[in-house]
């Protein structure tokens, strides 16, 4: 990765870390991040924000090398090239304590529109420390629809896009780029409190970073630095040489851009030689009509968390993780944006899809320590409402499905995709905010793909407005669900409905009752006074033959209600005596045998 | 009459007696019984050599609500909860713990999928009934809830901290059922908003209840067997006690029962000592616990997390742990790193030292290797050295530094990781560790403090007198208290101030209440309020004092100033653009016993009359004088570097440092920089 050739080297470090205050050093860059966490989800203003936690805080070196993150994967990678892309428009040089640069342009460094983008250089006195940053997903920022969910076919549909733009001057805001954004919001009223949320972050980074350079000194924590990016990229270049070399593809694909009813498919091919790995996406779609498009800053976080996974899950997330890996992107590609493609749906529906392709391919290199895929959907969607008094507000949230069943287990249920770590909007807090009501978020019987170890369960979501709505969602996994591994099954479908106050169901998305298809992708869709949202989300696919799951558990999922006793039958070949709630011992034999010599014939 | 204090940990069960005339004490420390710990309790009375019929107090701090918790160990409960939600329980919030773990899984749910039931009814957020209970499905549930027999039951509706009917008929219509089964609701374990904090806790209260009634009464009736007649006083994790009818009732509030008996030495010290603020820390096998104490209060938290999304949804004292004790491992990582914890060798193999066929090196090992425990271990015991040099020398090949380099590398890595915990509960909430004291509990505790302040640019260290036994001592200076909540969400600049007082009112008089069913005097009773608050359009709230008066519509700016003020303490920023509400009302009601006074040490042998043996301080070995803590009477100066060994715990003064003996026979050292 290009680091800013516009900022020197400093002077080799005036001592040599010892193993024990290198450990100090390592745990307090991650303490910082976890610090700024703090204080953003506490003070800021927007739901998506405090109560979901959509954003991510990290720190980096005098060379904008990142040093630790705390927050959602997909920000990874893209938080570096947006600080790059900050610096590169405003010279260390010039810059001087309490500057915030902002920008959220997703083709210099940013994702989509919504995921705004603060960057704070830090000083001892005269000597830059390295920089703090702050990214946070912010619930609108203009557009076609609300929260920049418009679907059309240019960028300039998805809302304001700020280019890296000086927005505090020694602490200060500069009130005439704040009003260009509170003018350009369906949610002014969070701005203001969100801002001091992102700036209160960014203080504490440069408090802890201060501290540690008076008490150890400036030469031991520029060591400290790059020694924690050091470590992370051995223990990845250790993880990476375990794995057999050769080159391995993996394939999945969107449902649709919104536009037209073909699959847009994403081909990657790993190629793992020693301690290093090509990430290649020859024979991905080129740029699509519609909003799905990512960026390349996006693609090169997706592509790196998913990675990260199986190569360091625990070791810091830093410029190390990315040292070994190198990403190549054809030039007309889906996967790699310019202007003036539309992208609101990359962070989401793309990124999710990348690493669903990957985890595919490294399938065929790892595949004892592979896991199924997760749902591989953020089912974000995003809710213009207008009351009876005329009252506007935005609501959104994002209800999850089940990650891939593992060698060692189960896979989790309802939980947010390896994309990010958000949590859900609690009904509760919801309907202190908006004129809408929460039915339903319980569990999906039989969502998850079967398997020895089968994957987690999606969800039944359901939110009735009691107001005018216009609702917009981007999601896919409506034409087949999550793939398993090693032998294990699919998962169910997803699926959106309407449920009208007379009782109606119709579905807007995804699979109708007669096996007609209608496209996921939901734009200003309108819903009436008492009229219902409904979501299916899918499970995880299995890990693993599902014949191969002792039936005990198959009766013990039963029991729980989390697989029918129809699907213990068709999926596991396990049968259930629906009266004794019982093993049937000599059916379930024939139904394995059966279905043994039936693999074993084809 | 003696008032005693008594605290099962997980190893030991340990008693400290005051005489309330004669001011006379008396320690002990038994072996914790399992699985009935109740019998340790009575063997620690009977070791103490007191007589049952003399106790007025019995204090008793314990863990076996918490050990149920954690392993599940409990009758399976049933949980009723609106048709739509009956998953909030097991969902969680829907993220997870390890970022980047692809293996990783969530808790077992607290009860059961298979155990809960969903019932057609609804209210609004506003507390308006949107659809009325399904009476004929309640009825049914009921039933199945009889079939099958459950000795529990929780009962938890959305938006029912609004308004309670439903929940309060479906308790009806259950125990018209099922007469004898414990039968909780939400509205009353914690009436405030978010569902999935309120029915988690309210499903811990009802899996709770049978396993800590059962309890309390085969403690109670062995305890009248032997003659006993006094009061048996519970800690809770607030930091105060409660009678055993009320824990029986609110086990939810014993988490931190084992814990807080030593964080109420610490407020105790606070009044005795003058020191305003002092970091409570306490150092097990397994784990380190550090906590604040301010102007003799505990800081409370209401984010407590059992595990990964099961919140405990009560305030308690926050206090933080970490996996960093004496059984602590060390290890090498696949950067070649060297680390510490968070597994540990526990008791059971222990230390490789303890040669009870544990092979792997330890915080105790490197503690032994590097001279500041002695082999003899006070003469209870005897350290096998070479079994700890065979383990350190693992580690110590791997990465390349020498035998007793690593030992001292393993203590600063462990100490790094306790003043982790200690930042987590100073730095979070943007305190400054450089006012504060840092005071040590617990037998390994003092070995480490020291270095654990420096670290954390801590300038004093304070090992008590009775470190040993802290949580039992604690708990003879604990008070009846408890903490009662009510929502109510308004704008400050337009609250009906009427609505506001009689909140107030009420919260006080249920406080009074349970005061006097405890036997508490009105003279005794200590009320104060708190609101909880946050900028309109927050989700987190900050905890305000308001005044214990009527309010009036002049009083609210100066509560607007008090907010701005607590929100810029905690988080460091404050803004007077954005209106503020409120979100609910608390009061603390404490029913005051009387303080333990000053217990004197008893006059020492030859003051200061030290031994001296070899310790590697900082990469050298140094001959350092070894005291012993009886030996030491009050204004007696300390040295470092130099080695305090008490009945059951050491202290290590590094050089540098200076200590203290002050006239209640604590420890205070002055750990420079």
């Amino acid at each position: 990765m290009a680091t800013n050739p516009a900022i020197a080297m400093p002077g080799q470090a005036a001592e040599e870390l010892d193993p024990i205050t290198f450990e100090v050093l390592r745990n307090a860059f991650e303490y910082t991040c976890g610090r700024m966490t703090t204080i953003l989800q506490r003070t800021s203003f927007s739901p998506i924000l405090s109560d979901m936690l959509d954003f991510s805080n990290a720190i980096y070196d005098s060379q904008v090398r990142l040093l630790g993150q705390s927050g959602n994967p997909v920000h990874l990678a893209a938080m570096q090239y947006s600080a790059d892309a900050s610096l590169a428009k405003f010279p260390i040089a010039e810059m001087r304590p309490g500057d915030v640069i902002v920008l959220n342009d997703p083709f210099q460094g940013g994702t989509h529109i919504n995921d705004i983008t603060f960057t704070m250089p830090i000083f001892l006195d005269d000597t830059l420390l390295g920089f703090a940053v702050s990214r946070g997903h912010w619930m609108d920022l203009g557009g076609g629809a609300a929260g920049g969910q418009s679907f059309g076919t240019h960028v300039a549909g998805e809302g304001l896009r700020l280019p890296p733009t000086k927005l505090y001057e020694n602490y200060n805001i500069r009130e005439e780029i704040l009003d260009i954004i509170v003018s350009n919001t369906r949610t002014p009223h969070f701005v203001r409190g969100d801002l001091q949320g992102h700036l209160g972050a960014l203080k504490a980074a440069e408090a802890e970073l201060q501290r540690l350079a008076l008490r150890y000194g400036i030469g031991t924590l520029e060591a400290g630095m790059r020694k924690v990016i050091d470590y992370t990229e051995k223990i990845v270049r250790a993880a990476i040489e375990e794995i057999p070399d050769g080159t391995y593809v993996g394939e999945d694909y969107a449902d649709t851009d919104g536009f037209s009813d073909a699959p847009v498919p994403i081909k990657v091919t790993l190629t793992i030689s020693g301690s290093n790995i090509i990430i290649d996406f020859a024979g991905s779609a080129p740029i699509t009509k519609g909003a799905i498009n990512s960026p390349m800053a996006n693609t090169a976080s997706a592509a790196f968390y998913s990675l990260q996974f199986f190569l360091a899950p625990h070791a810091p997330s830093n410029y190390g993780m990315m040292v070994p890996l190198e990403l190549k992107l054809p030039d007309d590609c889906w996967l790699n944006a310019k202007w003036p493609a539309p992208v609101i749906g990359c962070t989401t529906l793309t990124s999710s899809k990348i690493t669903s392709a990957i985890w595919q391919a490294l399938a065929k290199a790892i595949p004892e320590r592979i896991t199924g895929s997760t749902f591989a959907e953020c089912n974000w969607f995003v809710a213009a409402t207008r009351d009876r008094e005329g009252n506007t507000d935005v609501f959104s949230d994002l209800p999850a499905g089940g990650w891939g069943g593992t060698p060692y287990g189960d896979g989790m249920s309802v939980t947010m995709d390896p994309l990010g770590n958000c949590m859900n909007m609690p009904a509760e807090t919801a309907e202190l905010l908006f004129p809408i009501e929460y039915e339903c978020f319980e569990l999906r019987q039989d969502s998850a793909g079967p398997g020895k170890f089968r994957g987690g369960l999606g969800a039944v979501f359901r939110v009735r407005f009691l107001c005018d709505a216009e609702l917009s969602m981007e999601t896919a996994r409506t034409r087949e669900g999550t793939p398993g591994a090693n032998g294990g099954g699919r998962s169910a479908v997803q699926r959106s409905l309407k449920l009208g106050s007379d009782g109606t169901r119709t579905v807007i998305g995804g699979l109708t009752e007669n096996g007609e298809w209608v496209s996921p992708l939901l734009a200003a869709h309108p819903f009436g006074y008492d009229e219902q949202f409904m979501f299916e989300s899918t499970g995880g696919g299995g890990w693993g033959s599902p014949h191969e799951r002792p039936a005990e558990m198959v009766l013990e999922d039963v029991l729980e209600e989390y697989v029918s006793i129809e699907a213990a039958r068709t999926q596991y070949g396990v049968v259930i005596d629906p009266v004794m709630m019982t093993i049937d011992q000599e059916a379930t034999r024939k139904a394995r045998n059966g279905a043994e010599a039936k693999t074993s014939r084809t | 009459m003696w008032r005693v204090g008594v605290d099962v940990g997980g190893t030991f069960t340990d008693l400290f007696g005051w005489h309330q005339k004669t001011n006379e004490s008396i320690s002990a420390k038994v072996l914790t019984t399992r699985p009935d710990r109740s019998l340790g309790v009575i063997q620690a009375i009977k070791q103490a050599g007191l007589n049952f019929a003399q106790i007025s107090h019995l204090l008793h701090g314990t863990t076996t609500a918490t050990n149920a918790l954690i392993e599940r160990d409990y009758p399976a409960a049933a949980f009723v909860t609106t048709e739509g939600f009956r998953d909030t329980i097991e969902i969680g919030r829907q993220h997870r713990q390890y970022l980047y773990d692809p293996y990783q899984a969530k808790p077992t749910p607290i009860i059961a999928r298979r155990n809960r039931f969903v019932v057609a009814e609804r209210m609004s957020a506003s507390g308006t009934v949107r659809r009325p209970l399904d009476e004929t499905a309640a009825v049914e549930i009921a039933q199945q809830i009889a079939a099958r027999d459950f000795p529990a039951v929780g009962i938890g509706f959305i938006n029912a901290y609004a308004n309670a009917d439903h929940e309060n008929r479906m308790r009806e219509i259950v125990l018209a059922h099922n007469p004898d089964t414990h039968v909780v609701i939400s509205a009353e374990t914690r009436p405030v908003f978010r569902e999935h904090a309120r029915f988690t806790t309210t499903a811990i209260r009802a899996a709770l209840m049978p396993v800590m009634t059962g309890y309390f009464d085969r403690l109670a009736a062995a305890l009248g067997d032997e003659g006993f007649r006094g009061s048996l006083l519970i800690l809770k994790s607030n930091g105060g006690v409660m009678g055993t009818e009320l824990a029986k009732q609110r086990p939810e509030e014993l988490i931190e029962s084992g814990p807080a008996g030593g964080v109420a030495y610490a407020a105790y010290l606070t009044h005795a000592t003058h020191i305003e603020n002092i970091i409570h820390t306490d150092v097990g096998g397994t784990s380190f616990d550090a906590s604040i104490v301010e102007s003799g209060h505990g800081l409370i938290t209401r984010n407590y997390e059992l595990e990964w999304e099961v919140p405990i949804s009560v305030p308690m004292l926050d206090i933080r742990s970490v996996g960093a004790g004496g059984g602590s491992i060390a290890w090498v990582d696949k950067g070649n790193s060297l680390r510490v914890g968070p597994k540990s060798a526990g008791s059971d193999p222990g230390p490789a030292c303890y040669r009870r066929g544990g092979t792997e090196p330890t915080v105790t090992d490197a503690n032994l290797i590097l001279g500041r425990l002695h082999p003899s271990l006070g003469g209870k015991f005897t350290l096998e050295t070479e079994a700890a040099e065979r383990a350190i020398d693992g580690v110590a090949r791997a990465i390349g530094l020498s035998r007793i380099e690593t030992a001292e590398g393993i203590i600063r890595i462990s100490c790094e990781a306790m003043a982790q915990a200690v930042k987590g509960v100073v730095v979070d909430r943007a305190r400054d560790p450089r006012d504060y004291v840092l005071a040590s509990f617990g037998g390994a505790g003092p070995m480490h403090a020291c270095f654990v302040a420096q670290a954390m640019n801590v300038p004093t260290v304070l090992v008590p007198a009775h470190a040993g036994v802290a949580s039992a001592f604690g708990a003879i200076a604990m008070n009846l208290r408890h903490d009662l909540e009510s929502f109510l969400y308004a704008a400050l600049d337009s609250i009906d101030t009427g609505q506001l007082n009689a909140s107030y009112d009420a919260l006080e008089a249920r406080g009074r209440a349970l005061l006097a069913a405890d036997g508490i005097a009105e003279a005794e009773m200590v009320l104060t309020r708190t609101a909880q608050m946050r900028y309109e359009g927050q989700t987190f709230e900050v905890e305000c004092d308001i005044p214990s008066q009527r309010i009036e519509a002049q009083d609210l700016p100066g509560i607007a100033e008090a907010f701005h003020a607590a929100h810029e303490k905690d988080y460091g920023v404050h803004s007077e653009d954005f209106p503020i509400v409120f979100v609910a009302l608390g009061v603390t009601a404490i029913g005051r016993y009387a303080d333990p006074p000053i217990f004197h040490p008893a006059a020492g042998g030859r003051p200061g009359e030290a031994s001296t043996r070899s310790v590697y301080f900082d990469g050298q070995w140094i001959d350092t004088p070894v005291f012993s803590a009886d030996d030491l009477v009050a204004g007696t100066t300390v040295p470092g570097p130099s080695i305090v060994e008490y009945a059951d715990a050491c202290a290590v003064l590094p050089p540098g440092c200076g200590g203290k003996i002050d006239e209640m026979g604590n420890l205070t050292i002055n750990v420079g920089d």
